[in-house]
């Protein structure tokens, strides 16, 4: 099983097959280990890619941020911090082919950051934007071996639906690894920092993290709760279980919790929203 | 009958469901269903910040709400690989409670 796991990750990060990173990535990470370079500086450099910029002030102005408008790209950078602007245009390509792939993933990503962004902040976490961003990403996983295995995969997680065996659990069956896992190969292949990869690695498995373990906590309630509302299902129909150890991580308890419930099913009305609006334009555009 | 976030909201739209302070989920309605949305009704909620209302009809054209049966229904398939879980069962009760709540019919 161990090598058909190194098999399967070899195959996953050959570069070949993998979506080609925007060059714009290696020059701002340039500027960002020059500690002179200005926040400024960078925002010039993005916003000449404006393919990329409009990628990044879409998704800052999507409801996982909740701010109320981000109109340039400094602007996002004051707002949602360089790491994450940097992973955003990481994964802008891959949420691309993620609107078109799996069906509903799209909508359960954006959902997820949503409801990351409220527990964060109901519990007055620090770095809310890095524990949204890490929730909208955190099944990136499922886009690149949906982009790998083609049909193949879609299959797999179709034959299952009936039953509702988590995807995890299939992709472990039949990968030796699963989405999680992936999903922090990736993250880590991209350099994006652990506040983010570690979140994504470990949203099935909170226990195994010692490190931003609070993050990832997060993460997989964020997750739970958005399976629990049924707004979208993006390969898991089912509501997993709770892990005892974000539970109590986060301290949370019955009314904490319908709290979140509350202000996240108002919330799910704009993503919903927000998701139709998107797909609106992209079909214009095409 | 449908949900929709307020910006949407037109005047000769009807309330389907009380309207709630978005910040006092457990405070008294400040609209009651029944009632037929005005310009200034529409200004008097903004100025409430109001973030959802639920109308008559079907506007949007998207799938409207569905009855409190099909969806506490939906919420028991949901979670049925869970009903081992104390945690999971908790979290099923406050969505319970909140469709109940917010039901309405
Ligand atoms: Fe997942
Ligand atoms: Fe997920």
């Amino acid at each position: 099983m161990e090598d058909f796991r190194n098999d399967f990750r070899n195959f996953i990060l050959d570069t070949r097959t993998l979506p080609t990173l925007p060059g714009i990535v290696s020059k701002l990470n340039s500027l960002v280990e020059n500690s002179k370079s200005s926040l400024q500086e960078m925002a010039r450099l993005v916003s000449s890619d404006q393919v990329i910029s409009a990628r990044i002030l879409r998704l800052a102005n999507s409801p996982s941020y909740g701010f109320y408008r981000v109109s340039t790209i400094s602007n996002a950078m004051i707002l949602l911090g360089v790491d994450v602007v940097k992973s955003l245009i990481l994964s802008s390509s891959i949420f691309e082919i993620m609107e078109n792939s799996i069906l509903g993933l799209w909508e359960h990503s954006l959902g997820a950051g949503v409801a990351a962004n409220i527990i964060a902040k109901r519990l007055k976490l620090q770095e809310c934007e890095e524990i949204s961003t890490a929730a909208l990403l955190h099944d990136i996983g499922k886009v690149i071996i949906r982009l790998k295995l083609e049909e193949e995969y879609e299959m797999l997680l179709r034959n299952n639906e009936e039953k509702g065996t988590a995807s995890d659990l299939i992709e472990r069956q039949n990968f030796g690894t699963d989405h999680a896992e992936v999903g922090g190969w990736l993250a880590q292949n991209w350099n994006l920092p652990e506040k983010l990869s570690v979140p994504i690695r470990f949203h099935h498995n909170v226990d195994e993290t010692e490190i931003h373990q609070v993050k990832a906590s997060v993460v997989h309630m964020a997750d739970v709760l958005i399976r629990a509302s049924g707004f979208s299902r993006g390969g898991d129909t089912c509501v997993p279980r709770i892990q005892p150890t974000a539970w109590n991580r986060l301290g949370l308890n019955d009314s904490i919790l319908s709290e979140i419930v509350e202000e996240l099913e108002d919330k799910l009305v704009d993503v919903k929203n927000f998701s139709m609006e998107i797909h609106a334009t992209d079909d214009r555009q095409t | 009958m449908q949900k929709i976030p307020f910006s949407l909201a037109q005047p000769g739209m009807i309330l389907a469901r009380d309207v709630i302070r978005a910040d006092k989920p457990n405070g008294p309605p400040i609209c009651g269903k029944g009632l037929v949305l005005t310009e200034s009704l529409i200004e008097r909620l903004a100025n409430l910040e109001v973030q959802s209302i639920t109308v008559h009809g079907n506007p949007l054209g998207i799938d409207g709400v569905k009855t409190l049966e099909e969806d506490l229904e939906s919420l028991e398939r949901r979670f049925r690989l869970v009903s081992d879980d104390p945690l999971a069962e908790k979290l099923k009760n406050v969505y319970r409670d909140y469709l109940v709540r917010t039901s309405g019919d």
